[in-house]
């Protein structure tokens, strides 16, 4: 109320020019949810195409990778149908096309896996790591087209294009998941499947805790070495609130040994998968804190034989499109009989027999 | 990498020739390790990496 406005005083022309200190504006939040940011994207792509400029040791640590994306395309086979064009979201070094060109691990006569998948798309941030494989034999067995996508945020693909969305380990670098997830919901096709992998929960938890107690003893506090990492009970969420329908969600750990840590980090860097995370503590990790880790991860984890296990947890999570032609739920009591019955007699069977 | 030896993988064949003090230095953080503060194995850490260091210059 006591600010005086001086506005009157002056001419027209310079009012135009010179903004007053003394006008009161509204704050305004720019449009959309806030978008909390962990990792920083620029770093992230950086990481990865230096990872993938030296070709040889990047194929070396494609093991994980390609495991996973293994499991992944079984997980698309168990889906009885056709699908003339699918999007490989994250596509890293085209894991998925090269595990679409093998036979199923279930039955190896049947021919690639890649049968019912017409055109596939993939695409990923970072160009060097994309166009890594482009010139080996299995890219001219399936008809893959490659996108170098300008943020792996935004997707910029037309709403119901996709027959299916697949997504191989690299959801977990993404800031906004439910925008992402949403937006994959809007590419795909009525009742066309999402199935996605990406690490979580307790991946890594043995790095994790050995640099925590190493910091801890030498230099007295905690920093940010591992990510963040989603749990299985929000991915359920999460899937669900990007509006899919019929989810399944589980997990799958997959427990690889070192002989020691430096190696784990080593392959960790090689696959591009170093710390993205916006606080991290810029530079290298002290040297001290490696030599006390590498002990204490010995000690806290190591095997018997004396290598070092690291734990992987994967969590795949299937979701549909929702359209009026799906299977629906019934409607609630409509059911015929009470499964606590069911279970019951089961039990009682069981026990029977044991008898 | 290329031809040289990175300084990580010095890091790592030295820190391996240290496996008996690691496992002291180890033991010592491990045997109570919600309770962890700042130098809490000084000593143990001080003689894994003066055998470190000897085990590093010796290359």
């Amino acid at each position: 109320m006591n600010t005086i406005s001086i506005r009157a005083f002056i001419p027209p022309l310079t009012r135009r020019c010179v903004p007053l200190r003394s006008v009161r504006r509204y704050a305004v939040q720019a449009p959309g949810a806030p978008t909390l940011e962990i990792f920083s994207h620029q770093h992230k792509w950086m990481q990865k195409e230096r990872a993938a400029a030296d070709v040889e040791t990047s194929r070396s640590v494609d093991h994980l990778r390609d495991e996973v994306a293994s499991r992944l395309c079984e997980r698309l086979m168990d889906i009885n149908r056709q699908f003339p064009h699918v999007l490989d979201l994250g596509a890293n070094s085209c894991n998925i096309a090269r595990m679409l060109t093998l036979p199923s691990e279930d039955s190896p006569d049947a021919g690639p896996r890649s049968k019912r998948v017409g055109k596939l798309t993939a695409a990923d941030s970072s160009e060097t790591l994309l166009y890594r494989d482009a010139n080996l034999a299995f890219n001219n067995e399936i008809d893959i087209r490659r996108e170098v996508l300008p943020t792996s945020e935004l997707l910029p693909f037309e709403a119901n294009m996709f027959d299916a969305v697949l997504s191989s380990l690299s959801l977990h670098w993404i800031n906004d998941l439910p925008s992402v997830l949403a937006q994959v919901n809007n590419i795909l096709k009525p009742d066309a499947p999402f199935i996605g992998v990406m690490m979580g929960g307790d991946s890594l938890f043995e790095l994790r805790t050995s640099l925590q107690l190493a910091e801890q003893d030498r230099r007295g506090g905690v920093a940010t070495h591992t990510s963040p990492l989603a749990d299985v009970r929000d991915v359920g969420g999460l899937l669900q609130h990007a509006g899919f329908n019929l989810l399944t969600v589980d997990i799958d750990d997959i427990i690889i040994d070192f002989p020691d840590m430096i190696s784990l980090m080593k392959d960790l860097q090689a696959s591009g998968e170093s710390n993205a995370v916006l606080s991290r503590e810029k530079g290298a990790i002290h040297r001290d804190v490696l030599l006390a880790a590498e002990n204490i991860y010995r000690e806290l984890h190591g095997n018997e034989d004396g290598t070092l296990p690291a734990t992987f947890r994967l969590i795949y999570m299937i979701g549909w499109k929702p359209s009026p032609a799906q299977a629906k739920p019934l409607e609630r009591g409509t059911g015929m009989f009470s499964i606590k019955d069911f279970l019951e007699k089961e039990k009682k069977d069981d026990e029977g027999g044991n008898k | 990498m290329s031809g040289r030896t990175r300084p990580i993988d010095k890091l790592a064949t030295a820190a391996a020739k240290c496996s008996k003090e690691g496992a002291v230095y180890g033991k010592c953080i491990v045997a109570d390790y919600n309770n962890v503060y700042k130098d809490k194995c000084a000593t143990e850490f001080m003689k894994l990496k003066d055998c470190y260091l000897a085990a590093y210059k010796k290359r």
